[in-house]
């Protein structure tokens, strides 16, 4: 309660301070109000921890780390896993796990590569293939958890599983690797744009377009009820089931674009590229649920999850710490703010449910 | 059933019989005194300068409103909240630290918290292990001797209970039972204060006897009782003295014997408040109804049949399990597992069956439990109160637009007289109460011809229980619907015009108008239950 109360300070504070001036804007809040609240260490203390991370590294790697190619650096190589992150975002929000999003993506990588180098098919026709094996892969998720009531974390890590079985079975875990990937495949991944590769664009504009769906949209305010009360968004006539199986297709669908870049950054189909990067993306995905509107998954804030993920991993190979150091680093940096996220938030209504737990047990026992 | 507070509150205004108190106790010492305690929290004081004196022996008990500062002054006491400055605390004359789990005072009281803090897969042996060890051997724990002690303190309070149970199926009397036990261990003498927060809001009516008996007997062992109740009716039972808070302050300190209901509802609500508050409305006829059912059935409810015009407010009563609870849900069609069977017959349209039409009409429905099934807490008031009709904030981009909603927030706020604290405020901070009209905005703003009402005053506060019947009887007034469903006698008698009694499934007695009296409804709920 106590640290709690410091957060509605610092909320109270901002709306003082906005008290003073005409409302600007839909939302009834200037220009100068929204700056301030932008940088309030509650909602963006990632991006501290990023100032932080370029001050250390800029003095432990002077010669290597402050240079725009380490931005690029940095872009260019968490593009694959913003995307992934962005992925997982829409299910989690309406709370369903998909952790079969890594093996969707070496699925749609190894299908795109194979359509492309074994078949010769068009570009166009090999990627829309990939996308639709993915949408496949997403309505069996769809179907395990939401039509079958499977819990999703346990019911997406087993059609996971078999999607890796499916891929070794078909690849016998040899990577897909043929002259006809370069060019106009690799391209997809390897393009770049203003010095960026193509997916840090894939990856902005997925932000944007999910940023716009889940927090200035109905559908995403019933995306989020869903997540936060399913059965209160239910009651509300929100029809909690269709957003779940819905979200699981979104999710499988951006997953397999992942992983056809991915397979264009790698130049092959690899049968395991997806599986390292599950937990990357569901550490940014998570990380970034503490920022902007802590308590929410949400775009930006995964976005600035695998920035600052980015780029204290990348500054540590630059600063040639040893190859774990980044690992620990993840790890660190997660807990740590999930545990000040924790501390902050309210104690939910147990009570409540609790004794309607209760209530129900004593109604059937008077029946 | 539930019966109305201020019926419990009327009867039972018996002084209460001097109780032997454990030898040697001197009984005008208190055992806690609080000097000066106050709370600030930011935006709000939630207490202010309280001094109160807990004497040895005594059942002291704790009531006021919701939002009154009841639970802050537990929570500072407990230790979870640190007080403000210059608050002091004594226990036995001697001072100690509050806000500090640690401090010494802070071992002699105990506390009893609403949700008993119990773990109902292990039985009671293991629940009081945990506060109070394990016996141990060179061989792990010792059952025998952990069971015999186990029911040593559980047999003290006066309760025969099989300890080796687990809690899950035990009642939830037996549960709280283990639950003071466990507060109590380590405590074989000396002085104590055994604090109670709210020990039966989770009691069926009839076990709350059995409760209030083991409150005396933990009197009897030695230990003085801080009682903290919603009930009217148990305070008067138990209590030597009521502390009552309003806004943060200690607004008198009285011996029980000096008070009764009404004056006590006063103390707590400041103004004169009428507890048989009615809305009197006038029997509804010759109206076309807006939603007729024919043989409505469900999980619980086997045949359910009426007509509801506009301007009618009709009441569905019953026992838990009479299907009373379940009809609310039917009629809202919310029931995709178990839809209803039966008929329906919507105004203007044809009869047709239930399941599809309840559906398809989406009447909208206030829940029970507004914790786990209305109130997302995550939410913001504003979020809270427009989820249903989001579609109403966009036009020709899927985008909503923030300024049209904030106007509809400001005209349900100001219509509903919601009090909210900032427009980005969490729904959490407000009362129940005005939770509960948050709720009931979010249902009225789809502009429903029938409303759906489910305990629609549950964990409501006195004051704000009568705006919320003022309120649905203007709404009625404006031509709709409402059908309410509700274990507590009171809302129906405030509310209803008409009343159904429903019985196993099937409705038993209508009564109408004047003949909707406690006694009637009462005994109209009672003859159904087998």
């Amino acid at each position: 309660m106590t640290t709690q109360s410091t957060h509605e300070t610092s909320n109270e504070a901002a709306s003082v301070a906005l008290a003073e001036i005409p409302p600007v804007g839909p939302s009834g809040t200037s220009l100068l109000g929204t700056t301030l609240g932008w940088l309030s260490p509650k909602r963006v203390s990632a991006l501290y921890v990023l100032a932080l991370i370029i001050v250390v590294f800029s003095i432990w790697a002077p010669n290597t780390f402050p240079r725009t190619a380490t931005i690029q650096q940095v872009l260019n190589g968490n593009a694959v896993i913003g995307m992934a992150a962005l992925s997982i975002i829409v299910p989690l929000s309406a709370r369903v796990f998909d952790l079969s999003f890594a093996y969707t993506m070496s699925l749609t990588g190894v299908t795109a590569a194979h359509f492309v180098a074994a078949r010769d098919w068009p570009l166009t026709a090999a990627v829309l293939a990939a996308l639709c094996v993915a949408l496949v892969v997403g309505l069996i998720n769809a179907v395990v958890v939401v039509v079958l009531r499977v819990d999703s974390l346990i019911g997406t890590l087993a059609t996971g599983s078999i999607i890796q079985a499916f891929i070794t079975f078909v690849t016998n875990e040899i990577p897909i690797t043929d002259a006809k990937l370069f060019g106009g495949f690799s391209d997809l991944g390897q393009k770049q744009v203003l010095g960026l590769v193509l997916p840090v664009w894939y990856m902005l504009i997925l932000a944007v377009v999910l940023w716009f769906a889940l927090e200035r949209t109905a559908l995403g305010r019933r995306i989020y009820a869903t997540g936060f009360n399913t059965e209160a968004a239910r009651l509300t006539n929100i029809k909690t089931r269709r957003i779940q199986f819905c979200s699981l297709l979104v999710s499988a669908l951006i997953a397999g674009w992942a992983g056809i870049s991915l397979a264009a950054v790698l130049g092959s189909g690899s049968p395991t590229a997806g599986t390292p990067y599950l937990l990357p993306a569901f550490a940014a995905a998570f990380l970034g649920a503490t920022q902007i509107t802590p308590g929410r998954f949400n775009a930006r804030g995964a976005l600035l999850g695998v920035i600052t993920l980015g780029a204290g991993t990348t500054g540590l190979s630059l600063a040639t710490a040893p190859a774990w150091s980044s690992n620990v680093f993840t790890g660190v940096v997660l807990i740590t703010s999930l545990a000040v996220t924790t501390v902050q938030r309210k104690p939910r209504l147990q009570t409540s449910r609790w004794r309607a737990r209760l209530g129900r047990e004593r109604e059937g026992r008077a029946r | 059933m539930r019966q109305g507070d201020s019926r419990h509150a009327r009867k039972g205004n018996v002084p209460p019989e001097p109780e032997p108190v454990a030898a040697g106790l001197d009984t005008s010492v208190p055992v806690l005194s609080l000097r000066n305690v106050s709370k600030t929290f930011p935006g709000t004081q939630a207490l202010k300068g309280i001094d109160l004196d807990v004497m040895a022996g005594e059942v002291h008990a704790l009531v006021g409103q919701n939002g009154s500062g009841k639970s802050t002054l537990i929570k500072v006491l407990a230790g979870y909240h640190a007080p403000d400055p210059g608050s002091e605390a004594h226990f036995d004359g001697e001072e100690f630290q509050l806000g500090s789990r640690n401090a010494q005072g802070f071992a002699h009281i105990r506390f009893v918290h609403q949700d008993l803090g119990l773990v109902l897969e292990m039985n009671a042996m293991e629940n009081l292990a945990l506060s109070a060890g394990f016996v141990t051997g060179p061989s792990g724990i010792r059952w025998k001797r952990q069971r015999a002690r186990t029911e040593a303190m559980v047999r003290r309070l006066g309760v025969d209970l099989d300890v080796r149970k687990p809690l899950v199926e035990a009642t939830p009397v037996e549960r709280t039972v283990v639950a003071i036990a466990a507060a109590l261990t380590g405590w074989e003498s000396g002085r104590g204060l055994l604090v109670l927060d709210e020990p039966t809001a989770v009691l069926p009516h009839t076990e709350v006897d059995r409760l209030l008996e083991i409150v005396r007997e933990t009197r009897r062992l030695g230990a003085s009782v801080l009682y903290v109740s919603h009930r009217l009716d148990e305070i008067f039972r138990i209590a030597d003295r009521i502390t009552v808070l309003r806004d943060g302050r200690l607004t008198a300190t009285r011996d029980a014997r000096e008070l009764d209901a009404q004056s006590l509802a006063e103390l707590m609500v400041g103004d004169r408040v009428d507890a048989a508050f009615r809305l009197g409305r006038p029997v509804v006829t010759g109206r076309e109804p807006v939603l007729a059912v024919k043989d409505l059935a469900g999980e619980t409810v086997e045949s359910l049949s009426f007509e509801v015009a506009p301007g009618e407010i009709l009441g569905i009563a019953g026992f838990a399990g009479s299907g009373s609870e379940e009809a609310a849900y039917l009629l809202a069609g919310v029931r995709p597992t178990r839809p209803g069977r039966g008929e329906v017959k919507v105004r203007g349209q044809e009869w047709a069956p239930a399941a599809e039409r309840l559906r398809r009409a989406g009447f909208p429905l206030v829940p029970a439990d507004r914790g786990g099934e209305a109130v997302i807490a995550e939410f913001s008031v504003d979020d809270n109160l427009t989820l249903r009709v989001l579609d109403r904030f966009r036009k020709r981009s899927p985008a909503l637009s923030g300024r049209r909603e904030a106007a509809f927030v400001a005209e349900w706020t100001a219509k509903l007289q919601i009090k909210v604290a900032g427009r980005a405020a969490s729904i959490t901070t407000l009362s129940g109460g005005n939770q509960q009209k948050v709720i009931m905005g979010r249902c009225l703003a789809a502009d429903p011809e029938v409303l759906l009402l489910a305990e629609p005053t549950a964990g409501v506060d006195v004051g704000t229980r009568q705006a919320i019947y003022e309120l649905i009887g203007r709404l009625a007034d404006d031509g709709l619907a409402v059908v309410v469903t509700s274990t507590d006698t009171t809302d129906l008698l405030a509310l209803c015009s008409r009343v159904l009694v429903l019985s196993n499934g099937v409705v038993t007695e209508e009564l109408t108008g004047d003949g909707i009296t406690e006694q009637s409804l009462l005994a109209a709920v009672e003859a159904g239950t087998p």
